[in-house]
């Protein structure tokens, strides 16, 4: 087993428990979706007052409740078209919330140089999700490229817990960069083996 | 030779044409690479506006010095 694998299932052993709780309870996928959100704009409430502490802490919240729900749908039986649609926009939502929590913090430590990086590496970060739905109107799968959201999030709680979110921008903005590349490489790849021309 | 001029070349590729799966020892390298940059780059090398000092890596050469 990788290490990535192992350090995996340790954390789902007790998200395990929570999603159990959540079937129980018979809790709306969606609504869990939602309160996601609103945790997680608690978080970027912290973030833009440089309490990255508190913030890592809510963001741990926020994921728990982005990551269940998927789950809690397949065991409920409540997996739907508009669900998955629904799950994609309020993630987008998140993710801009966190960065914007950045961008007001060095914004107000008058670190443009800051607000820049930050807000080049939350557009990359929303183009790496567009390019993937735009690709996979096209083409079966478009799943290449390292930063995704779960490697983003993780990457914005280590930053947060160890006050290191400035080389984690860093890294989000540079490996965003290279993914929303790969998305485009790839589909170019895929339609052009199928025969079929760029129209632009 | 050739064979030497082209490995590092095509990690590289890898690296940035990214197609591996999570949980694969491709996938740990890379985090490993992400957490070292993250933990060893010096604040202030990154001109960081929420912290300071030499960090970790000031750390580790300090006790080798």
């Amino acid at each position: 087993m990788t290490l990535t694998g192992f350090i995996g299932r340790i954390f789902f052993l007790p998200l395990r428990l929570i999603i159990s709780v959540c079937v129980a309870l018979r809790i709306h996928p969606n609504i869990l979706t939602f309160v996601g959100v609103l945790i997680n704009l608690a978080a970027a409430w912290q973030l833009a007052l440089g309490h990255f502490i508190s913030g890592g802490v809510i963001m741990v919240v926020a994921n728990i409740f982005d990551f269940i729900d998927g789950k809690v749908a397949v065991e409920l039986n409540a997996v739907s078209a508009f669900g998955g649609f629904w799950d994609s926009v309020i993630d987008r939502f998140s993710d801009i919330a966190l960065f914007l929590g950045l961008i007001y913090l060095y914004s107000s430590k008058g670190r443009t140089d800051y607000v820049m990086i930050a807000s080049i590496a939350m557009m990359f970060a929303i183009m790496t999700s567009y390019t993937r739905a735009r690709a996979e109107s096209l083409i079966t799968k478009c799943k290449v490229g390292f930063m995704e959201r779960p490697e983003r999030i993780v990457l914005f709680m280590i930053g947060a817990f160890t006050n290191r979110m400035a080389a984690v921008l860093w890294v989000i903005g540079v490996l965003s960069v290279f993914t929303v590349a790969d998305r485009i490489i790839y589909t170019y790849l895929e339609l052009r083996d199928r025969g079929e021309h760029a129209v632009v | 030779m050739k064979r030497a001029a082209t490995l590092p070349a095509r990690v590289l590729w890898n690296a940035f044409f990214w197609t591996y799966e999570r949980a694969t020892w491709q996938y740990d390298v890379m985090v490993v690479a992400i957490l070292a940059f993250v933990w060893l780059t010096p604040p202030d090398w990154l001109k960081d506006p929420m912290a300071s000092g030499p960090g970790l890596l000031g750390w580790l050469r300090s006790l080798t010095q």
